[in-house]
């Protein structure tokens, strides 16, 4: 591929990399798979930048596809993080220490959070980045109204983690 | 305010303390290969191709002799010819499908359209697989069938057993056969069940959402 896409891309995802460093920090739990998805998405996301068109931003082209390497592409399963349905019995030991102090509390969060199944976490973290749900749903190809029922009831799961 | 609002405030702090790659680490990742689910299906795929032809092609690359007991057993080349065509046909009509379908794949479409495009593939090579063995399930009780009919030697042994005997071995061939296949397609499952289950699962996930 020619230099000059070479350029503007390393470019673009220098400028912007903090989105690939998220997606890979809710879906993996350590550095080394850290790395592995960054590199996957990385490639992902070279793959297609020569369909990339100048009208959509390069950021909310990004969050599709470096979610969707997340998802559906990333293959090294052994890696990464149990993603167990959600089960409240499991949460009460962690949420035992659970204390008012905003630390505490924020541990507890990213925790829970991390025990969401694959699905959740992209709603999540689109949330967490502040899209709307219409972005939201755009980018998993589900209705909005179902989005934001989804949504819904992943607060009151997070809920129930927090205060069981 | 509530949990994912507080986890919001937290998770948009987070950006400072990103580690942040430099270009010059950000293009020798230009270079490495994916290892992604499509990249495995693909090869999987030329694999299928590649296994079936050669199975199929076995006879044609055995020796003259064996060639010429072949055609001896199964009668005239006519049918042979329809049958080759007909083979050759199917695979080129699945070369197409697979080719057609791996091309829609696209990593930024949404993740409900991604996961589909890459069901459809595996659905491609699932109706080349069952093809592949139905065939092979054919071939193998008419093979058997046409070799102990026209081999006289074992046409001469047979003509001594009994209707019932004759309906008893013909049986237990066929769910000997049976069996092979469906074991087999089995294998098949598991292999593609494994490589897929997370895909299949995020895929219910989604469609869970619609109802």
């Amino acid at each position: 591929m020619d230099k000059k896409l070479e350029n503007s891309f390393v470019e673009l995802l220098e400028k912007h990399q903090n989105i690939v460093h998220k997606v890979c920090r809710l879906y993996t739990n350590n550095q080394d798979a850290h790395n592995d998805l960054f590199q996957e998405i990385t490639i992902q996301l070279w793959k297609a930048y020569p369909k990339f068109r100048g009208d959509a931003k390069f950021s909310t082209w990004m969050y599709r596809v470096g979610l969707n390497t997340a998802i559906t592409l990333y293959r090294k399963s052994k890696r990464r993080i149990n993603t167990q349905e959600f089960d409240s019995v499991q949460f009460k030991i962690k949420a035992e220490a659970y204390d008012d102090t905003e630390e505490q509390q924020l541990k507890v969060l990213y925790k829970a959070v991390h025990q969401l199944n694959d699905i959740e976490k992209a709603l999540v973290f689109l949330y967490l980045e502040d899209k709307n749900y219409s972005e939201i749903s755009e980018t998993l190809g589900i209705s909005e109204v179902n989005a934001r029922v989804k949504m819904n009831r992943i607060k009151t799961k997070l809920k129930t983690i927090l205060n069981p | 305010m509530d949990e994912l609002d507080i986890l919001k405030k937290d998770w948009q702090k987070t950006d400072a303390n990103q580690k942040t790659l430099s270009s010059k680490e950000i293009y020798p990742m230009l270079l490495k290969k994916s290892s992604s689910i499509v990249k495995t299906l693909f090869y999987i795929s030329i694999g299928e191709l590649v296994f079936w032809i050669l199975i199929n092609s076995i006879p044609y690359f055995s020796s003259e002799a064996y060639k010429a007991k072949l055609e001896a057993m199964y009668g005239d080349g006519l049918i042979t010819v329809i049958l080759t065509l007909f083979s050759y046909g199917v695979i080129l009509l699945f070369v197409y499908l697979l080719f057609k379908s791996h091309k829609e794949i696209s990593v930024t479409d949404n993740a409900k359209k991604l996961m589909e495009s890459i069901l459809k593939t595996r659905k491609v090579i699932k109706w080349y697989v069952i093809y592949n063995l139905v065939m092979a399930f054919v071939y193998l009780t008419v093979g058997t069938y046409l070799a102990v009919t026209h081999n006289p030697e074992l046409s001469h042994q047979i003509t001594e057993f009994s209707n019932k005997q004759m309906f008893v071995a013909s049986a237990i061939i066929t769910v000997f056969f049976a069996v092979f296949i469906f074991v087999i397609w089995l294998f098949y499952r598991l292999i593609y069940g494994i490589l897929l289950r997370r895909l299949n699962k995020n895929y219910k996930e989604l469609k869970k959402l619609e109802i």
